[in-house]
Protein backbone atom coordinates (compact mmCIF):
# COMPACT_ATOMS: atom_id res chain seq x y z
CA UNK A 1 0.00 0.00 0.00
CA UNK A 2 2.70 2.45 1.04
CA UNK A 3 4.65 1.29 -1.98
CA UNK A 4 1.78 2.01 -4.29
CA UNK A 5 1.20 5.39 -2.69
CA UNK A 6 4.80 6.47 -2.94
CA UNK A 7 5.11 5.44 -6.61
CA UNK A 8 1.87 7.23 -7.34
CA UNK A 9 2.99 10.42 -5.62
CA UNK A 10 6.28 10.22 -7.43
CA UNK A 11 4.51 9.96 -10.75
CA UNK A 12 2.13 12.79 -9.92
CA UNK A 13 4.99 15.05 -8.97
CA UNK A 14 6.70 14.09 -12.19
CA UNK A 15 3.64 15.16 -14.17
CA UNK A 16 2.71 18.05 -11.90
CA UNK A 17 4.39 20.87 -13.85
CA UNK A 18 2.62 19.81 -17.05
CA UNK A 19 -0.65 19.40 -15.18
CA UNK A 20 -0.44 22.85 -13.66
CA UNK A 21 0.33 24.33 -17.05
CA UNK A 22 -2.78 22.57 -18.42
CA UNK A 23 -4.90 23.98 -15.64
CA UNK A 24 -3.60 27.42 -16.60
CA UNK A 25 -4.69 26.85 -20.20
CA UNK A 26 -8.13 25.75 -19.03
CA UNK A 27 -8.20 28.91 -16.93
CA UNK A 28 -7.53 31.09 -19.98
CA UNK A 29 -10.28 29.45 -22.02
CA UNK A 30 -12.77 29.59 -19.15
CA UNK A 31 -11.98 33.24 -18.41
CA UNK A 32 -12.61 34.28 -22.00
CA UNK A 33 -15.86 32.31 -22.04
CA UNK A 34 -17.05 33.72 -18.71
CA UNK A 35 -16.26 37.31 -19.64
CA UNK A 36 -18.02 36.88 -23.00
CA UNK A 37 -21.05 35.33 -21.30
CA UNK A 38 -21.42 38.34 -19.01
CA UNK A 39 -20.49 41.14 -21.39
CA UNK A 40 -22.31 39.78 -24.46
CA UNK A 41 -24.47 36.82 -23.45
CA UNK A 42 -26.36 38.90 -20.89
CA UNK A 43 -27.32 41.68 -23.34
CA UNK A 44 -28.13 39.20 -26.13
CA UNK A 45 -30.39 37.21 -23.79
CA UNK A 46 -32.02 40.43 -22.61
CA UNK A 47 -32.66 41.44 -26.23
CA UNK A 48 -34.14 38.01 -26.95
CA UNK A 49 -36.55 38.68 -24.11
CA UNK A 50 -37.35 42.32 -24.88
CA UNK A 51 -37.88 42.00 -28.63
CA UNK A 52 -40.40 39.15 -28.40
CA UNK A 53 -43.75 40.41 -29.75
CA UNK A 54 -45.84 41.90 -26.97
CA UNK A 55 -42.82 43.00 -24.93
CA UNK A 56 -41.41 46.51 -24.51
CA UNK A 57 -39.06 46.43 -27.55
CA UNK A 58 -41.24 44.13 -29.64
CA UNK A 59 -39.62 43.52 -33.05
CA UNK A 60 -40.63 40.31 -34.78
CA UNK A 61 -37.94 40.27 -37.49
CA UNK A 62 -35.02 41.12 -35.21
CA UNK A 63 -36.25 38.61 -32.65
CA UNK A 64 -36.54 35.73 -35.11
CA UNK A 65 -33.11 36.49 -36.57
CA UNK A 66 -31.50 36.52 -33.15
CA UNK A 67 -33.29 33.30 -32.24
CA UNK A 68 -32.12 31.58 -35.39
CA UNK A 69 -28.50 32.62 -34.87
CA UNK A 70 -28.51 31.43 -31.26
CA UNK A 71 -30.12 28.14 -32.27
CA UNK A 72 -27.64 27.53 -35.09
CA UNK A 73 -24.67 28.04 -32.78
CA UNK A 74 -26.17 25.82 -30.13
CA UNK A 75 -27.07 23.01 -32.52
CA UNK A 76 -23.59 22.78 -34.07
CA UNK A 77 -21.69 19.77 -32.75
CA UNK A 78 -19.07 21.74 -30.83
CA UNK A 79 -16.11 20.04 -32.47
CA UNK A 80 -17.42 21.07 -35.89
CA UNK A 81 -18.01 24.63 -34.69
CA UNK A 82 -14.35 24.73 -33.71
CA UNK A 83 -13.34 23.51 -37.16
CA UNK A 84 -15.78 25.77 -38.98
CA UNK A 85 -14.43 28.81 -37.16
CA UNK A 86 -10.81 28.21 -38.13
CA UNK A 87 -10.70 30.65 -41.09
CA UNK A 88 -12.35 33.40 -39.05
CA UNK A 89 -9.95 32.94 -36.16
CA UNK A 90 -7.00 33.03 -38.55
CA UNK A 91 -8.28 36.33 -39.96
CA UNK A 92 -8.71 37.94 -36.55
CA UNK A 93 -5.90 36.46 -34.48
CA UNK A 94 -3.33 35.51 -37.09
CA UNK A 95 -3.31 31.84 -36.19
CA UNK A 96 -6.09 29.40 -35.53
CA UNK A 97 -4.28 26.61 -33.71
CA UNK A 98 -1.61 26.02 -31.16
CA UNK A 99 -2.51 28.17 -28.19
CA UNK A 100 -5.30 28.67 -25.69
CA UNK A 101 -6.14 32.16 -26.91
CA UNK A 102 -6.88 30.91 -30.42
CA UNK A 103 -8.90 28.10 -28.85
CA UNK A 104 -10.90 30.62 -26.85
CA UNK A 105 -12.70 32.02 -29.91
CA UNK A 106 -15.13 29.09 -30.29
CA UNK A 107 -15.53 29.10 -26.51
CA UNK A 108 -16.58 32.75 -26.66
CA UNK A 109 -19.13 32.07 -29.37
CA UNK A 110 -20.76 29.14 -27.60
CA UNK A 111 -20.62 31.00 -24.28
CA UNK A 112 -22.62 33.92 -25.66
CA UNK A 113 -25.26 31.71 -27.27
CA UNK A 114 -25.60 29.41 -24.28
CA UNK A 115 -25.79 32.08 -21.60
CA UNK A 116 -28.13 34.22 -23.72
CA UNK A 117 -30.69 31.41 -23.53
CA UNK A 118 -30.26 31.07 -19.78
CA UNK A 119 -30.72 34.81 -19.39
CA UNK A 120 -33.88 34.76 -21.48
CA UNK A 121 -35.26 31.94 -19.33
CA UNK A 122 -34.41 33.77 -16.13
CA UNK A 123 -36.22 36.89 -17.32
CA UNK A 124 -39.22 34.81 -18.34
CA UNK A 125 -39.38 33.63 -14.74
CA UNK A 126 -40.05 37.15 -13.43
CA UNK A 127 -43.79 37.67 -12.79
CA UNK A 128 -45.50 39.61 -15.60
CA UNK A 129 -46.89 42.12 -13.13
CA UNK A 130 -43.38 43.47 -12.58
CA UNK A 131 -43.11 44.75 -16.16
CA UNK A 132 -46.53 46.31 -15.86
CA UNK A 133 -45.56 47.95 -12.58
CA UNK A 134 -42.42 49.45 -14.12
CA UNK A 135 -44.47 50.78 -17.02
CA UNK A 136 -47.10 52.23 -14.70
CA UNK A 137 -44.31 54.22 -13.03
CA UNK A 138 -43.14 55.55 -16.38
CA UNK A 139 -39.84 53.63 -16.30
CA UNK A 140 -37.69 53.60 -19.44
CA UNK A 141 -36.74 50.24 -20.92
CA UNK A 142 -33.26 50.68 -19.45
CA UNK A 143 -34.72 51.27 -15.98
CA UNK A 144 -37.09 48.34 -16.45
CA UNK A 145 -34.13 46.05 -17.08
CA UNK A 146 -31.73 47.32 -14.43
CA UNK A 147 -34.06 48.36 -11.64
CA UNK A 148 -36.73 45.70 -12.00
CA UNK A 149 -35.90 42.65 -14.16
CA UNK A 150 -32.29 42.03 -13.13
CA UNK A 151 -33.17 42.67 -9.49
CA UNK A 152 -35.91 40.06 -9.51
CA UNK A 153 -34.04 37.57 -11.73
CA UNK A 154 -30.65 37.90 -10.06
CA UNK A 155 -30.42 34.56 -8.28
CA UNK A 156 -31.71 32.74 -11.34
CA UNK A 157 -29.13 34.62 -13.46
CA UNK A 158 -26.39 33.39 -11.14
CA UNK A 159 -27.63 29.78 -11.24
CA UNK A 160 -27.80 29.95 -15.06
CA UNK A 161 -24.27 31.32 -15.13
CA UNK A 162 -23.06 28.48 -12.91
CA UNK A 163 -24.62 25.88 -15.19
CA UNK A 164 -23.13 27.64 -18.22
CA UNK A 165 -19.63 27.72 -16.70
CA UNK A 166 -19.79 23.99 -16.01
CA UNK A 167 -20.68 23.44 -19.67
CA UNK A 168 -17.70 25.64 -20.59
CA UNK A 169 -15.44 23.29 -18.60
CA UNK A 170 -16.79 20.41 -20.64
CA UNK A 171 -16.41 22.28 -23.94
CA UNK A 172 -12.84 23.25 -23.05
CA UNK A 173 -11.78 19.62 -22.70
CA UNK A 174 -11.92 19.00 -26.44
CA UNK A 175 -9.87 22.05 -27.44
CA UNK A 176 -6.81 19.81 -27.72
CA UNK A 177 -7.83 19.11 -31.31
CA UNK A 178 -6.66 22.59 -32.29
CA UNK A 179 -3.76 22.61 -29.87
CA UNK A 180 -5.56 24.65 -27.27
CA UNK A 181 -4.38 22.48 -24.42
CA UNK A 182 -6.14 22.44 -21.10
CA UNK A 183 -6.62 19.83 -18.40
CA UNK A 184 -8.99 17.75 -20.56
CA UNK A 185 -6.44 17.59 -23.34
CA UNK A 186 -3.84 16.61 -20.76
CA UNK A 187 -6.01 13.70 -19.58
CA UNK A 188 -6.47 12.49 -23.15
CA UNK A 189 -2.88 12.87 -24.33
CA UNK A 190 -0.90 11.73 -21.30
CA UNK A 191 -3.42 9.50 -19.62
CA UNK A 192 -5.44 7.89 -22.38
CA UNK A 193 -3.16 7.83 -25.39
CA UNK A 194 -0.01 6.94 -23.43
CA UNK A 195 -1.77 4.45 -21.15
CA UNK A 196 -0.87 6.38 -17.99
CA UNK A 197 -4.20 5.43 -16.43
CA UNK A 198 -3.37 6.78 -12.97
CA UNK A 199 -2.48 10.16 -14.45
CA UNK A 200 -5.67 10.16 -16.53
CA UNK A 201 -7.81 9.61 -13.44
CA UNK A 202 -5.89 12.21 -11.52
CA UNK A 203 -6.69 14.74 -14.24
CA UNK A 204 -10.34 13.69 -14.30
CA UNK A 205 -10.57 14.10 -10.53
CA UNK A 206 -9.13 17.60 -10.90
CA UNK A 207 -11.88 18.39 -13.41
CA UNK A 208 -14.51 17.02 -11.04
CA UNK A 209 -13.14 19.16 -8.23
CA UNK A 210 -13.21 22.20 -10.51
CA UNK A 211 -16.87 21.58 -11.42
CA UNK A 212 -17.75 20.97 -7.79
CA UNK A 213 -16.18 24.28 -6.75
CA UNK A 214 -18.09 26.22 -9.42
CA UNK A 215 -21.36 24.54 -8.52
CA UNK A 216 -21.04 25.19 -4.80
CA UNK A 217 -19.90 28.78 -5.17
CA UNK A 218 -22.71 29.47 -7.63
CA UNK A 219 -25.44 28.00 -5.47
CA UNK A 220 -24.13 29.70 -2.37
CA UNK A 221 -24.08 33.09 -4.06
CA UNK A 222 -27.53 32.53 -5.63
CA UNK A 223 -28.98 31.63 -2.26
CA UNK A 224 -27.48 34.56 -0.46
CA UNK A 225 -28.98 37.11 -2.88
CA UNK A 226 -32.41 35.47 -3.06
CA UNK A 227 -34.94 37.14 -0.77
CA UNK A 228 -38.05 35.69 -2.36
CA UNK B 1 -60.51 65.47 -14.89
CA UNK B 2 -60.59 62.16 -16.72
CA UNK B 3 -62.79 61.76 -19.77
CA UNK B 4 -63.51 58.65 -21.77
CA UNK B 5 -65.03 59.42 -25.14
CA UNK B 6 -66.54 56.52 -27.10
CA UNK B 7 -63.73 54.21 -26.08
CA UNK B 8 -63.71 50.72 -27.57
CA UNK B 9 -61.30 47.83 -27.43
CA UNK B 10 -61.39 44.31 -28.78
CA UNK B 11 -59.19 41.38 -27.77
CA UNK B 12 -58.64 38.36 -29.95
CA UNK B 13 -60.35 35.42 -28.33
CA UNK B 14 -60.76 31.78 -29.33
CA UNK B 15 -63.86 32.44 -31.44
CA UNK B 16 -62.72 35.66 -33.08
CA UNK B 17 -62.44 39.12 -31.52
CA UNK B 18 -64.14 39.70 -28.18
CA UNK B 19 -65.29 43.18 -27.25
CA UNK B 20 -63.64 44.15 -23.98
CA UNK B 21 -65.04 47.66 -24.05
CA UNK B 22 -67.81 48.95 -26.24
CA UNK B 23 -68.33 52.68 -26.80
CA UNK B 24 -67.72 53.75 -23.24
CA UNK B 25 -68.07 57.43 -22.36
CA UNK B 26 -67.78 58.82 -18.86
CA UNK B 27 -66.20 61.62 -16.88
CA UNK B 28 -64.40 61.46 -13.53
CA UNK B 29 -63.99 64.78 -11.70
CA UNK B 30 -60.90 65.95 -9.84
CA UNK B 31 -60.64 64.79 -6.23
CA UNK B 32 -63.41 62.30 -6.78
CA UNK B 33 -63.43 58.83 -5.24
CA UNK B 34 -64.71 56.91 -8.20
CA UNK B 35 -65.52 53.21 -8.33
CA UNK B 36 -65.86 50.87 -11.28
CA UNK B 37 -67.66 47.67 -10.46
CA UNK B 38 -68.67 44.60 -12.43
CA UNK B 39 -68.16 40.89 -12.77
CA UNK B 40 -64.93 39.35 -14.05
CA UNK B 41 -64.49 40.05 -17.72
CA UNK B 42 -66.78 43.09 -17.71
CA UNK B 43 -63.90 45.25 -18.93
CA UNK B 44 -63.30 47.28 -15.80
CA UNK B 45 -59.57 46.62 -15.50
CA UNK B 46 -59.09 47.47 -19.16
CA UNK B 47 -60.90 50.75 -18.60
CA UNK B 48 -58.60 51.58 -15.69
CA UNK B 49 -55.48 50.72 -17.69
CA UNK B 50 -56.41 53.20 -20.40
CA UNK B 51 -55.88 56.02 -17.92
CA UNK B 52 -52.15 55.34 -17.55
CA UNK B 53 -51.76 53.73 -20.97
CA UNK B 54 -50.93 50.21 -19.81
CA UNK B 55 -53.48 49.42 -22.52
CA UNK B 56 -54.59 51.56 -25.39
CA UNK B 57 -58.03 51.74 -26.97
CA UNK B 58 -58.77 50.70 -30.57
CA UNK B 59 -60.96 53.76 -31.01
CA UNK B 60 -62.16 56.75 -29.04
CA UNK B 61 -60.05 58.88 -26.77
CA UNK B 62 -59.01 59.00 -23.14
CA UNK B 63 -58.33 62.52 -21.92
CA UNK B 64 -56.63 63.26 -18.61
CA UNK B 65 -56.26 66.95 -17.73
CA UNK B 66 -56.55 68.01 -21.39
CA UNK B 67 -53.98 65.47 -22.54
CA UNK B 68 -55.18 62.77 -24.90
CA UNK B 69 -53.42 59.79 -23.37
CA UNK B 70 -53.61 57.54 -26.41
CA UNK B 71 -51.87 60.13 -28.58
CA UNK B 72 -48.91 61.00 -26.38
CA UNK B 73 -45.33 60.46 -27.54
CA UNK B 74 -43.29 57.91 -25.61
CA UNK B 75 -41.53 60.58 -23.62
CA UNK B 76 -44.69 62.54 -22.84
CA UNK B 77 -46.33 59.28 -21.88
CA UNK B 78 -43.66 58.50 -19.29
CA UNK B 79 -44.12 62.00 -17.93
CA UNK B 80 -47.85 61.33 -17.69
CA UNK B 81 -47.32 57.96 -15.99
CA UNK B 82 -44.88 59.51 -13.55
CA UNK B 83 -47.71 61.57 -12.08
CA UNK B 84 -50.04 58.63 -11.52
CA UNK B 85 -49.83 56.13 -8.69
CA UNK B 86 -51.09 52.59 -9.14
CA UNK B 87 -51.98 49.83 -6.72
CA UNK B 88 -52.28 46.24 -7.99
CA UNK B 89 -54.22 43.18 -6.96
CA UNK B 90 -51.06 41.08 -6.64
CA UNK B 91 -49.14 43.97 -5.02
CA UNK B 92 -46.28 43.59 -7.54
CA UNK B 93 -43.53 44.34 -5.05
CA UNK B 94 -39.91 43.51 -5.83
CA UNK B 95 -39.21 40.52 -3.64
CA UNK B 96 -35.47 41.17 -3.59
CA UNK B 97 -35.87 44.68 -2.20
CA UNK B 98 -36.76 45.69 1.34
CA UNK B 99 -39.95 47.52 2.23
CA UNK B 100 -37.97 50.75 2.31
CA UNK B 101 -36.38 50.17 -1.10
CA UNK B 102 -39.69 49.14 -2.65
CA UNK B 103 -41.37 52.25 -1.35
CA UNK B 104 -38.61 54.49 -2.69
CA UNK B 105 -38.67 52.96 -6.21
CA UNK B 106 -40.53 55.79 -7.98
CA UNK B 107 -38.02 58.30 -6.60
CA UNK B 108 -35.23 56.25 -8.19
CA UNK B 109 -36.83 56.57 -11.60
CA UNK B 110 -37.74 60.24 -11.74
CA UNK B 111 -37.13 63.55 -10.06
CA UNK B 112 -40.22 64.68 -8.18
CA UNK B 113 -40.86 68.23 -6.98
CA UNK B 114 -42.36 67.51 -3.57
CA UNK B 115 -42.19 63.83 -2.79
CA UNK B 116 -42.87 62.45 0.65
CA UNK B 117 -40.00 60.84 2.47
CA UNK B 118 -39.88 57.08 2.87
CA UNK B 119 -40.25 57.47 6.64
CA UNK B 120 -43.28 59.73 6.29
CA UNK B 121 -45.10 57.47 3.90
CA UNK B 122 -44.32 54.27 5.83
CA UNK B 123 -45.51 55.99 8.99
CA UNK B 124 -48.69 56.92 7.12
CA UNK B 125 -49.49 53.32 6.16
CA UNK B 126 -48.35 52.06 9.56
CA UNK B 127 -45.29 50.08 8.54
CA UNK B 128 -42.46 52.06 10.11
CA UNK B 129 -41.29 49.01 12.00
CA UNK B 130 -41.10 46.84 8.85
CA UNK B 131 -38.75 49.13 6.95
CA UNK B 132 -35.90 46.65 6.58
CA UNK B 133 -37.96 43.54 5.98
CA UNK B 134 -38.45 41.81 2.66
CA UNK B 135 -41.93 41.27 1.16
CA UNK B 136 -41.73 37.51 1.84
CA UNK B 137 -41.74 38.33 5.56
CA UNK B 138 -45.00 40.33 5.35
CA UNK B 139 -48.67 39.38 5.41
CA UNK B 140 -50.93 40.11 2.43
CA UNK B 141 -52.34 43.24 4.02
CA UNK B 142 -48.88 44.54 4.86
CA UNK B 143 -47.69 43.90 1.31
CA UNK B 144 -50.60 45.90 -0.04
CA UNK B 145 -49.80 48.73 2.35
CA UNK B 146 -46.29 48.78 0.93
CA UNK B 147 -47.91 48.91 -2.53
CA UNK B 148 -49.95 51.91 -1.40
CA UNK B 149 -46.93 53.58 0.20
CA UNK B 150 -45.03 53.17 -3.07
CA UNK B 151 -47.92 54.75 -4.96
CA UNK B 152 -48.24 57.65 -2.50
CA UNK B 153 -44.59 58.61 -2.13
CA UNK B 154 -44.62 60.81 -5.21
CA UNK B 155 -47.83 62.59 -4.08
CA UNK B 156 -49.72 61.65 -7.23
CA UNK B 157 -52.67 63.71 -8.45
CA UNK B 158 -54.31 60.48 -9.43
CA UNK B 159 -54.33 57.06 -7.77
CA UNK B 160 -55.48 54.00 -9.70
CA UNK B 161 -56.41 50.88 -7.75
CA UNK B 162 -56.89 47.62 -9.61
CA UNK B 163 -58.73 45.13 -7.37
CA UNK B 164 -56.61 46.27 -4.42
CA UNK B 165 -58.35 44.01 -1.91
CA UNK B 166 -59.25 40.98 -4.00
CA UNK B 167 -56.29 38.92 -2.83
CA UNK B 168 -57.06 39.68 0.82
CA UNK B 169 -59.45 38.40 3.47
CA UNK B 170 -62.29 40.56 4.71
CA UNK B 171 -60.72 42.12 7.77
CA UNK B 172 -57.59 42.96 5.84
CA UNK B 173 -59.79 44.42 3.12
CA UNK B 174 -61.24 46.85 5.64
CA UNK B 175 -57.75 47.76 6.79
CA UNK B 176 -56.80 48.61 3.20
CA UNK B 177 -60.03 50.53 2.61
CA UNK B 178 -59.24 52.62 5.68
CA UNK B 179 -55.75 53.41 4.44
CA UNK B 180 -57.11 54.49 1.06
CA UNK B 181 -59.78 56.62 2.71
CA UNK B 182 -57.18 58.26 4.92
CA UNK B 183 -54.95 58.89 1.90
CA UNK B 184 -57.81 60.65 0.17
CA UNK B 185 -58.50 62.84 3.19
CA UNK B 186 -54.85 63.71 3.62
CA UNK B 187 -53.76 64.26 0.02
CA UNK B 188 -57.04 64.84 -1.80
CA UNK B 189 -56.05 63.11 -5.03
CA UNK B 190 -58.51 61.60 -7.47
CA UNK B 191 -58.91 57.90 -6.78
CA UNK B 192 -60.28 55.46 -9.33
CA UNK B 193 -60.85 52.02 -7.91
CA UNK B 194 -61.81 48.91 -9.84
CA UNK B 195 -63.24 46.00 -7.88
CA UNK B 196 -65.92 43.34 -7.89
CA UNK B 197 -66.41 43.76 -4.15
CA UNK B 198 -69.51 45.85 -3.48
CA UNK B 199 -68.54 46.50 0.12
CA UNK B 200 -65.35 48.27 -0.91
CA UNK B 201 -67.23 50.67 -3.21
CA UNK B 202 -69.90 51.25 -0.58
CA UNK B 203 -67.28 52.18 2.04
CA UNK B 204 -65.06 54.25 -0.15
CA UNK B 205 -66.63 55.80 -3.22
CA UNK B 206 -68.75 58.86 -4.00
CA UNK B 207 -69.84 57.59 -7.35
CA UNK B 208 -69.54 54.34 -9.26
CA UNK B 209 -70.00 52.96 -12.75
CA UNK B 210 -71.50 49.51 -13.05
CA UNK B 211 -70.13 47.61 -16.01
CA UNK B 212 -71.48 44.65 -17.90
CA UNK B 213 -70.05 43.08 -21.06
CA UNK B 214 -67.84 46.05 -21.88
CA UNK B 215 -70.52 48.66 -21.34
CA UNK B 216 -71.31 51.05 -18.53
CA UNK B 217 -74.87 50.06 -17.69
CA UNK B 218 -75.44 52.30 -14.67
CA UNK B 219 -73.89 55.28 -12.97
CA UNK B 220 -74.75 55.56 -9.29
CA UNK B 221 -74.23 58.07 -6.49
CA UNK B 222 -73.07 55.87 -3.65
CA UNK B 223 -74.94 56.23 -0.37
CA UNK B 224 -72.30 55.65 2.26
CA UNK B 225 -73.37 53.59 5.20
CA UNK B 226 -73.87 56.12 8.00
CA UNK B 227 -73.43 53.79 10.95
CA UNK B 228 -69.87 52.97 11.78
CA UNK B 229 -69.26 49.46 10.55
CA UNK B 230 -68.60 46.94 13.16
CA UNK B 231 -65.42 45.05 12.59
CA UNK B 232 -65.58 41.56 13.96
CA UNK B 233 -62.65 39.24 14.18
CA UNK B 234 -62.44 36.63 11.44
CA UNK B 235 -63.27 33.81 13.83
CA UNK B 236 -66.54 35.44 14.92
CA UNK B 237 -67.53 36.18 11.37
CA UNK B 238 -66.77 32.62 10.30
CA UNK B 239 -68.89 31.28 13.15
CA UNK B 240 -71.72 33.62 12.19
CA UNK B 241 -71.74 32.62 8.54
CA UNK B 242 -71.12 28.93 8.99
CA UNK B 243 -73.33 28.13 11.97
CA UNK B 244 -76.50 30.02 10.94
CA UNK B 245 -78.79 28.95 8.12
Amino acid sequence: MTDFLSTYLERVSEFAPRMIESLGETGIMLSFAMIAAILLGLPVGTLLFLTTPGRPMSNRIFNSMLNIIVNIIRSFPFLLLVVAMQPVIRQIYGRATGDSVAASFPMIVIAIALYARFVEQSLLGVPKGIIETAQSMGATTWQLIWKFMYVEARSSLVIGFTTAVISFVSYSTIMGVVGGGGIGDFAIRYGYQRYETDIMYTAIILIIILVEIFQRLGLKLAKSIDKR
Amino acid sequence: MIQFQNVSKKFSGLDGPVSALDQVSLTIEDHELFGVIGESGAGKSTLLRFINALESPDSGSVIVDDRTVNQLSKKALRQHQKEIGMVFQQFNLLSNKTVQQNTALPLNLHRYEHPLSVDQVLEFVGLSDKKNQYPAQLSGGQKQRVGIARALISRPKLLLCDEPTSALDQNTTEEIVDVLKKAHQEFGMTIVIVTHELGVIKELCDRAAIMENGKVVNMVEVKRSSTARNVKPYRERAMEVLSHD
